[in-house]
């Protein structure tokens, strides 16, 4: 999936103007919105048409003159209460039993090291599903490069709240995870 | 248990004032503890982004597998089809004396209007008048017969391109046994219709 124009309809005239920012923002942040909502447990569709929306949405918050700052949190927070309107495929993941593709996974110097990463992965997927909601969403926006300031934004908490619950649900994978 | 060691993953994710990173930095060095700790949490970090790329991975390939009974159901839809449309016509012809079908020259069209356009149904008709009298008893005759539109209806009372056609079958002793009446698209004549 590497579409690099925008999918949506728009007026080319107010293209002109904001196009070339929405244009690159898409680019820059297609790839992790759609790993954040698919790891939250929307299908690839869902979280297709969720992105679309997203980005629909930026276009006329800039068209409408609205605030360039903090636009990666802008557009992650947007995308994410879109997830939290599926919310029954947001649940889904965590609640079917585990299902993973590990055979793409790239550490595959020994097939004994290539067994034990997947085995990792399993176990921290365990681990994960016995997260709370909170810190399974902090933990996927810090991996997508977020700092907590911005995922604060995300999810509306303060910055120390952010602070201190990735802080727990890493403790808590280290530990289940025995690594 | 370190005083510094709740602040390491915050440090590893560069979150800290400047004067608390490099306090934990100084304390990474000299504590053993921390280090272990440290490193457990980066390796939590690497296999959480395996497990990201593996969930992907995952939904991608539920996706496209989602469409294989799909289209295996379709495969086996349209098969069935064909081998109905096929079979069923071996089977009735084969029930009909050849005789029947072949010389006799039952299937007559009358047509009572000639419009260019109706070519295409004449040059259809002997086949479709065909597979009306196989479906019935050898021993009938059938008459189909072209309708114009206009003439039943008031102009402007059947949409442009509606014809009818009434399929006769006639007894052996030249009573009519069926009359069947049926609205016919112009256009779609080249179209098998349905029995």
């Amino acid at each position: 999936m590497t579409g690099d124009s925008i999918p949506i309809a728009l007026p080319l005239s107010r293209l002109a103007s904001d196009g070339c920012e929405v244009t690159a923002l898409y680019r820059e942040l297609r790839g992790p919105l759609l790993r954040y909502m698919v790891c939250l447990g929307l299908s690839t569709d869902e979280a297709q048409d969720a992105v679309q929306d997203t980005f629909l949405s930026l276009h006329r918050h800039l068209a409408t003159g609205g605030s360039r700052e903090n636009i990666r949190s802008w557009v992650f927070r947007v995308a994410h209460n879109r997830a939290r309107n599926r919310q029954s495929s947001y649940d889904r993941r965590f609640t079917e039993p585990l299902d993973l593709e590990t055979d793409t996974m790239q550490d595959h110097s020994t097939p004994e090291r290539a067994v034990l990463e997947k085995e990792k992965v399993r176990e921290l997927g365990n681990a994960i599903r016995q997260l709370t909601e909170s810190e399974r969403e902090c933990l996927l926006l810090r991996a997508e490069g977020l700092r907590y300031r911005e995922i604060g934004e995300v999810l509306a908490i303060s910055t120390s709240t952010v602070g201190e619950t990735v802080s727990r649900a890493i403790k808590k994978l280290a530990e289940k995870c025995n690594v | 248990m370190c005083e510094l060691s709740g602040k390491l993953i915050a440090w590893l994710d560069g979150e800290l004032e400047k004067d608390e990173m490099a306090d934990v930095r100084g304390h990474i060095r000299d504590c053993i503890e921390c280090r272990r700790q440290l490193e457990a949490y980066q390796a939590v970090s690497r296999t959480f982004d395996s497990y990201r790329d593996a969930v992907m991975a995952s939904m991608t390939r539920r996706q496209v597998s989602q469409w294989v009974p799909v289209l295996s159901i379709a495969a086996t839809l349209v098969f069935a089809v064909a081998a109905f449309l096929v079979f069923r016509h071996t089977r009735v012809e084969a029930l009909v004396p050849p005789t029947s079908v072949k010389t006799d020259p039952a299937a007559v069209v009358l047509e009572t209007a000639a419009a260019p356009k109706r070519r295409v149904h004449r040059r259809n008709a002997p086949a479709l008048a065909k597979s009306k009298i196989t479906n019935w008893a050898p021993n009938e005759r059938s008459i189909q017969i072209a309708i114009p539109a206009e003439s039943m209806f008031p102009p402007g009372a059947v949409p442009e391109g509606v014809n009818f056609t009434a399929d006769l079958s006639i007894a052996t002793d030249g009573s009519a046994q069926q009359i069947q009446l049926r609205p016919r698209l112009i256009e779609f004549e080249r179209r098998t219709p349905q029995p």
